[in-house]
């Protein structure tokens, strides 16, 4: 798990929240776990919330971020370069520690919220996702910026800063599209409440996403005992062939 | 309603599948191919991760070839001992190819290399496939008989040492270009993900001069087996086998033959080859097409350490 921003965040939940601020941030999620089964297409999350106090939202002083965070990954980019006219991966970057998945949520855009630095320090947005470590040909902002573009497109990565729903001047709700290609895995859910630039108040909230049932035992299985896995694969194929001609012989 | 597959960890819809199988099951019961080649390219284009599709492809063809080797060896077209000599090359052919490929996926050239092997090997094959079923037509149409193989024709092969007696093939040739038909055979089988009868059967006929009537099922016979190797061997060195899969492109498989043999059995064989030529042609076309034309990004990602 990240250590940056989530430590960035408990001192905020021990200093900053408890000391005397005027408002006080309570989020909590539908389900505290994510079960990918056999017809799985991907689920909808609702992380909702308080805040106690008498807020200050609509006059856009205090605004509300709502972050889910994969486990991180390490992935590597590879860039394609013309040899002979032929595309062949040629450079390439491996990174470490960014989320496999990621999930913003605010009521106003990112850059009306608080400053460039505020945002990075806690990951908040995008364009402020930063490898922990990262090996490269050249310059790794290509490739973070290539891995950012395709998660977005496979659903992994969004943002929405309109994604934060007030129900009533104190109660909000988020919904969060968690889709079938979801990695398993440890997930935090984090909520901020800025007030002019600053974090006042913070909670983040675990959440699990795992295959469970005939999935699970099936990878496991796979991972485990390949060599029995890759028998049992080739007995099912002999099996089915073997049955489609006596089925068929019959039929005729 | 969308399956959930384990190893690929994705969700695809069961019909799209289970129609790609009967489909390419239907054409290889048509043609009497393995139809790897075509499936393989088929998953890639889905979303189906590569190495999945090539491995996950190879149980579709152990399974739909095992029907076929039942029934020719009902028929006795199987040279068994042939057959028994080429698998020698065939399983060491085939641990070459699954651990060449897993070398070539950390370097990240495994896309690259398989559609660079199916441009050249489909271009090539469907070229002379082409080539030769027009000729055959043409003279066909002339009323003069093609020409076939011509018996007591001697050439290099039967000057190669490590003579063995085949039986049933009522040759008389060396082992060596037989188990080294075999371990190619395997290679292509574990990077590529096809039976690679499109190759063996050109090969027997011409190079090895086998007879007709033997050749079918000795390539079966050799395809069931090799791609049962890949299989296992892609499970235990890549966990690439997608069981899940796997199930649904073999139901719609075995099927597909079915109807595929007796589509086929209402064509004419030049003309089932001609067909056969310009869909081999189709594919090598449309991978080289996807070769040189520039990507829609230039930059591609891949989970975990190269």
């Amino acid at each position: 798990m990240r250590a940056r921003p989530l430590l960035a965040a408990c001192a905020v939940l021990l200093f900053a929240g408890p000391a005397g601020a005027e408002e006080d941030l309570v989020s909590g999620l539908s389900q505290d776990s994510v079960q990918i089964t056999s017809n799985y297409t991907g689920t909808d999350l609702t992380v909702f919330g308080a805040i106690e106090g008498r807020p200050e939202l609509e006059t856009g002083r205090e605004t509300i971020i709502v972050v889910v965070r994969g486990p991180d990954a390490t992935v590597t980019v590879r860039r394609k370069d013309r040899f002979a006219g032929v595309w062949i991966n040629n450079a390439r970057a491996r990174l470490v520690g960014l989320p496999s998945y990621y999930f913003l949520a605010s009521t106003r855009p990112l850059d009306e919220i608080a400053p460039a630095d505020t945002l990075r320090r806690y990951e908040l947005g995008l364009d402020t996702l930063r490898p922990q470590t990262a090996l490269s040909d050249g310059s790794i902002m290509p490739y973070v910026r290539a891995l950012v573009r395709a998660e977005v497109k496979n659903g992994l990565y969004a943002q929405d800063t309109q994604g934060v729903e007030m129900l009533s001047p104190t109660l909000f709700r988020v919904r969060v599209a968690v889709p079938a290609s979801v990695p398993r895995g440890f997930y935090v859910v984090q909520a901020f409440l800025f007030r002019d630039g600053t974090v006042i108040s913070a909670q983040s909230t675990p959440l699990f996403v795992d295959q469970t049932g005939f999935e699970r035992r099936l990878f496991a299985f796979a991972h485990e005992r390949p060599l029995l896995y890759g028998l049992s694969t080739v007995l099912m194929a002999v099996l089915l062939g073997w049955f489609s001609t006596l089925f068929f012989r019959r039929g005729m | 309603m969308e399956i959930y597959l384990p190893i690929a960890e994705m969700s695809v819809h069961w019909l799209v599948v289970l129609g790609m199988g009967f489909g390419v099951g239907f054409l290889s019961g048509m043609f009497g191919i393995g139809g790897g080649f075509l499936l393989t390219p088929l998953l890639i284009f889905y979303g189906i991760p590569p190495g999945v599709a090539v491995a996950t492809t190879a149980s579709q063809i152990t399974s739909v070839t095992f029907s076929g080797v039942i029934s020719q060896w009902r028929r006795r077209s199987v040279d068994l001992k042939m057959g028994a000599v080429m698998l020698v090359g065939g399983f060491v052919g085939t641990g070459a190819g699954v651990y060449l490929f897993s070398v070539l996926r950390r370097m990240g050239q495994s896309e690259f290399s398989v559609s660079a092997s199916y441009v050249i090997l489909l271009g090539a094959v469907g070229g002379l496939m082409l080539n030769e079923s027009v000729r055959t037509l043409r003279a066909a149409r002339n009323g003069a008989s093609a020409s076939g193989r011509k018996p007591g024709q001697h050439n290099w092969i039967h000057g190669l040492p490590l003579k063995m007696r085949f039986r049933q093939s009522r040759l008389y040739i060396s082992a060596i270009p037989v188990v080294a038909l075999g371990f190619v055979v395997g290679v292509l089988s574990a990077i590529m993900g096809v039976g690679g009868a499109f190759l063996m059967v050109p090969v027997m006929i011409y190079v090895l001069r086998m007879p007709t009537n033997v050749v079918i099922g000795t390539s079966l016979f050799q395809v069931l087996f090799v791609t049962a190797a890949a299989t296992v061997l892609h499970a235990v060195d890549n966990y690439t086998v997608d069981i899940v899969l796997a199930l649904f492109l073999i139901l719609g498989g075995v099927f597909g033959v079915q109807y595929g043999v007796r589509a086929g059995a209402k064509l004419r064989g030049e003309q089932l080859r001609f067909w056969l030529a310009v869909l081999v042609l189709a594919v090598a076309a449309r991978l080289f097409f996807e070769m040189v034309a520039t990507p829609a990004d230039l930059y591609s990602i891949t989970a975990g350490t190269p």
